[in-house]
């Protein structure tokens, strides 16, 4: 009624956009053909390269291959011997190691969090936010410093006299990127527990309580259950990146390590080897869709929301 | 800073832009002859260089002695400068300047030009062995293309409080003694050649690229890994290799001597150095001029200034290596020469200099396999 | 009845509270749950803290021997002009990116929050890939597109585009939020009141969704400033902040390396107050609803 009585330009713009299919053209439409060029071409050109040809120079020969997908596995060994599959495994292992270990130290403070509310929420929160929002390479450049044989946390524990030499879990290593790993994906894990157990109706908790039902009781049959869309989706958070972590590995390795996603930038950095960088990608990327899918079983998108 | 920018989009351009603003830049210069100063540059010719980080501390001074502008872009590894040029990039630059074993790969990939020797004077001035060196290493058929700017060696560093009398060979990064301690050299090439040497393959050094049979890499990889649980870790990083150093994460490592000499500038007086007696690999930096470069004669002027007698001393001294000029002594105090100044040439004789690989794809995937072990 | 729960609470003793009794284990279980909450904000904070404090030592790599306190680490890095160069990059591809993301994000979550249709949750899927595809692949599909396909030399354009697709979800999802608590009658309050569709968005919608938007831009901007593996791969030649430092520890030196660093805590500490306290940003981190 009142676009008849707005006149002009405006009225016009208006009117052109009445229609539920124009105000989708212009809403999803720019968003859809960004992603589309930049997002999904990428992606698919990538898979196509890793099923293509290249030569020394390392230019694309439009021809079709499983050659590129061989090589990652060849080595002087079987398959399982190769160095592909060995930092293949080896990213998975410390991946899942990081994401468990971010959800058994989330789940406590998530809890705790919920429960008070109000000021020290906010506070816990700035607290718990401000070392995630400083650069990824900062966080992974401090954790740096601590380790080492000689590294702060080391120097500490021995100029305190707590131990006699400096104590070889804090040197560089897995052990150390599982730490920066944490260090650096925790914050994931603890916004989506939060926001699953700030929905939790605590006296559903009390009610089991009452009626007899031992802590660990509650926990498994009331809890878990209605927390398990924020555990999936803060478990998919913390997994998919650190499978392909490469600056924590790196820093926090010593050159020890060998994580995929640094196999993958060596070759592509020393070499352009794209044909293998491709094919090694395509595993991170499968491994990827499997774990959302898995997710989805359990959780729909909307509930992915809220980090 | 909107300056960069325009630089960004016209390199982004490629070619085309880049000779339209010259040409439109140098009709102005000359039709307002003595107004040029107020144009800002706008007639002053470009170099765009790819090199390491020292090489901008001396922006300034060529420009003045030139008069030319210069861009520099800092890289951190030869393998990327060279990576970059053959994607494409050395449309970008004039001048790359990597380490000596990517001179020929630049050769192969035909990226690069030859030497305009009038415009380098300061060639005839260099340790004969680099002559020899650019006449054989950078040369193809007869031409030259690449002139050496500084140099260095790899050998062992230790901290002689913890290690007083090491034995001068490769074997002490394998000596059990000092288990935990060792540092390797994070790098395929350095560290299989290395282990290599150590081995008593010297025989695969003496070609035109290092070639090592199936069998030897073999072993190698083996060795390699068998001195993995020794190690405190790979490091090839300067920076990260001193910070190890000095914090006391390790006590013996294969590095390249400039680090030691600017911990010994630091005041570091307790680390030593040997170059072991199987081998040392010595490096040289090569600097080369892009085939699609538009103003080669000038490029080549800069390169001549970098091994100039007194830029080459500064240039020593800022990256702790010699240059490959023995002239730049003359401008280094006797404390200075002793560190990074002249040095022996006879010495020079023994080095083995870095080289392109042969196959270089299974040291890659050797270095992997160690990497993974 | 009491009987009963009397029966039921001493069970509940025995079974649970073993030898301690279900209030002590309530309270120690209290307790723990803070310990844990306490050590995990020390766990975050520690190694930062460490690098600030070292920014300010001679001593840049180890905390003993303790050598003195200085200013000069600050100093060299705000001297060094290439650096500062790098930090006006990442500002520059930063800002753009996240407004690219911000108007794609804002009209996307129109569409998600209010209209229906096909493949709807194939796009929502879409819309939040960006965010959990490892940098590194994302780094390298997008390098090989624009090298090996497109022709285009990696610069500040492909960054700033990078970014802007690695920002557009985390937009999304804030805007959506926002709109799916969003009161609609107030906008048919409006319409009723005879205001067109124009005016209504900018009187009644916007103002309401603008903590969002702004929660969405300033998030995408971080993300854009502070990622360095996307950036590695698509800078071509030129440097961001995050590459610069991360070439610093390649080649460079410590000191200014913690300097920069703790420069950025400092400076992002200050923007994220601001922006819990003005923005109201908490509430659509986690997810809650606003107290409106």
């Amino acid at each position: 009624m009142s676009t008849e009585h707005t006149s002009g330009k405006r009225g016009q713009l208006i009117r052109a956009f009445s229609s539920t299919r124009r105000r989708l053209g212009l809403t999803v439409g720019p968003s859809l053909v960004w992603l589309l060029l930049l997002l999904l071409a990428p992606l698919t050109f990538m898979v196509a390269v890793s099923f293509l040809q290249v030569n020394d120079a390392y230019q694309i020969i439009y021809q079709p291959t499983l050659a590129n997908y061989g090589n990652l596995f060849a080595g002087p060994g079987p398959f399982w011997e190769s160095s592909f599959f060995k930092s293949l495994v080896l990213s998975y292992e410390l991946a899942f190691v990081t994401t468990v270990v971010c959800l058994v130290l989330a789940f406590p403070l998530a809890y705790l969090l919920a429960r008070r509310g109000g000021r020290t929420f906010k506070f816990v929160i700035f607290l718990v936010l401000l070392p995630f929002f400083t650069m990824y390479l900062v966080r992974a450049y401090s954790w740096f410093l601590m380790f080492g044989s000689n590294g702060v946390i080391n120097s500490t524990l021995v100029t305190l006299g707590v131990v006699s030499g400096p104590v070889h879990l804090f040197d560089f290593g897995k052990f150390a990127i599982v730490v920066g790993l944490t260090h650096a994906y925790f914050p994931y894990m603890l916004l989506s527990l939060y926001a699953s157990l700030d929905g939790l109706d605590f006296s559903l908790v009390e009610a089991a309580r009452d009626l007899g039902a031992s802590r660990t009781e509650t926990l498994r049959d009331i809890i878990v259950p209605l927390v398990l869309p924020g555990i999936i989706s803060g478990s998919l958070f913390v997994f998919v990146p650190s499978l392909g972590a490469f600056i924590t590995p790196r820093f926090l390795g010593q050159g020890k390590v060998l994580m995929i996603g640094q196999l993958i930038e060596q070759r592509i950095d020393s070499l352009y080897a794209i044909n293998y960088g491709g094919a090694a990608s395509m595993f991170i990327v499968v491994s990827i869709v499997v774990a959302f899918a898995l997710a989805f079983r359990y959780v729909s998108i909307e509930d992915l929301g809220g980090f | 800073m909107a300056a960069d920018h325009t630089d960004e989009r016209s390199k982004r351009g490629g070619t085309d832009r880049r000779t339209f603003l010259k040409a439109a830049g140098a009709t102005g210069a000359a039709g307002l002859a003595g107004v040029a100063g107020c144009l800002g540059g706008g007639g002053k010719q470009t170099i765009n260089i790819y090199t390491w980080e020292e090489y901008a501390n001396f922006k300034d001074q060529i420009e003045n002695t030139l008069d030319i502008k210069l861009e520099i872009t800092k890289g951190t590894s030869s393998a990327k400068m060279f990576s970059a040029f053959n994607s494409g990039q050395d449309a970008q630059y004039d001048i790359v300047i990597p380490n000596n074993n990517y001179i020929p790969k630049l050769l192969d990939a035909d990226l690069i030009a030859p030497v305009k020797k009038d415009a380098v004077p300061n060639f005839g001035s260099l340790y004969g062995k680099f002559k020899e060196f650019a006449n054989s290493q950078f040369a193809k058929g007869g031409t030259m293309y690449g002139i050496p700017i500084r140099f260095g060696w790899y050998g062992i560093s230790y901290d002689t409080r913890a290690i007083p009398n090491p034995k001068h060979s490769y074997s002490e990064l394998w000596n059990k003694d000092h288990k935990g301690n060792i540092v390797q050299y994070d790098n395929h090439f350095k560290a299989i050649s290395a282990t290599a040497l150590y081995l008593g393959y010297t025989d695969a050094f003496k070609g035109d690229r290092v070639s090592l049979t199936d069998e030897q890499l073999k072993k190698c990889k083996q060795k390699l890994i068998d001195e993995k649980p020794l190690l405190e870790g790979y490091i090839a990083a300067d920076p990260t290799y001193i910070k190890s150093f000095e914090q006391g994460n390790h006590t013996i490592g294969f590095s390249g001597r400039n680090e030691i000499v600017e911990m010994w500038s630091n005041g570091d007086d307790w680390v030593d150095y040997y170059v072991p007696e199987e081998g040392s690999l010595a490096w040289f930096e090569g600097a080369a001029v892009s085939k699609k470069s538009d103003n080669k004669e000038l490029a080549w002027k800069v390169v001549n200034e970098y091994i100039s007698p007194k830029i080459g001393a500064a240039l020593a001294k800022a990256g702790y290596s010699p240059s490959c000029n023995p002239k730049t002594q003359q401008n280094l105090s006797k404390d200075e020469n002793k560190l990074y100044g002249a040095i022996e040439p006879s010495r020079l004789d023994g080095f083995i200099p870095f080289k392109a690989i042969e196959n270089e794809k299974k040291w890659v995937s050797a270095w992997e396999e160690v990497k993974t072990a | 009845m009491a009987t009963e729960t009397n029966t039921d609470a001493t069970s509940a003793k025995t079974r649970t509270g073993g030898l301690l009794g279900v209030e002590r284990t309530d309270a120690l279980l209290r307790y723990g749950l803070y310990a844990v909450a306490g050590g995990l904000l020390v766990f975050l904070w520690i190694p930062l803290l460490v690098m600030v404090a070292l920014s300010f030592m001679v001593n840049t790599s180890t905390l003993f021997p303790f050598k003195g306190v200085t200013l000069a680490n600050y100093v060299a890095t705000f001297a060094d002009a290439s650096l500062m160069r790098a930090l006006l990059h990442s500002i520059e591809i930063a800002t753009i990116a996240a407004l690219i993301a911000t108007v794609l994000g804002v009209l996307a979550s129109f569409a998600l929050a209010r209209y229906d249709f096909p493949y709807k949750e194939l796009y929502r899927t879409l819309g939040i890939l960006p965010m959990v595809i490892p940098g590194v692949i994302m780094g390298i599909a997008l390098l090989i597109y624009f090298r090996s396909l497109l022709s285009v030399t990696p610069g500040f354009w492909t960054v700033v585009v990078t970014h802007s697709v690695y920002g557009f979800p985390f937009v999304l999802l804030l805007v959506t939020a926002r709109l799916y608590t969003f009161d609609r009658s107030l906008e048919e309050a409006a319409r009723d009141l005879g205001a067109d569709p124009l005016t209504t968005f900018r009187d009644v919608t916007f103002p309401i969704l603008a903590p969002a938007i702004g929660a969405g831009f300033l998030f995408a901007w971080i993300r854009s400033f502070e990622d360095f593996i996307r950036a590695f791969f698509v800078k071509g030649t030129m440097n961001v902040l995050t590459t610069s430092m991360f070439s610093m520890i390649k080649y460079g030196t410590a000191p200014k390396m913690n300097a920069i660093s703790s420069f950025i805590v400092f400076v992002i500490a200050v923007a994220l107050v601001v922006a819990m306290n003005v923005g109201n940003v908490t509430e659509y981190v986690a997810g809650t609803e606003a107290d409106e």
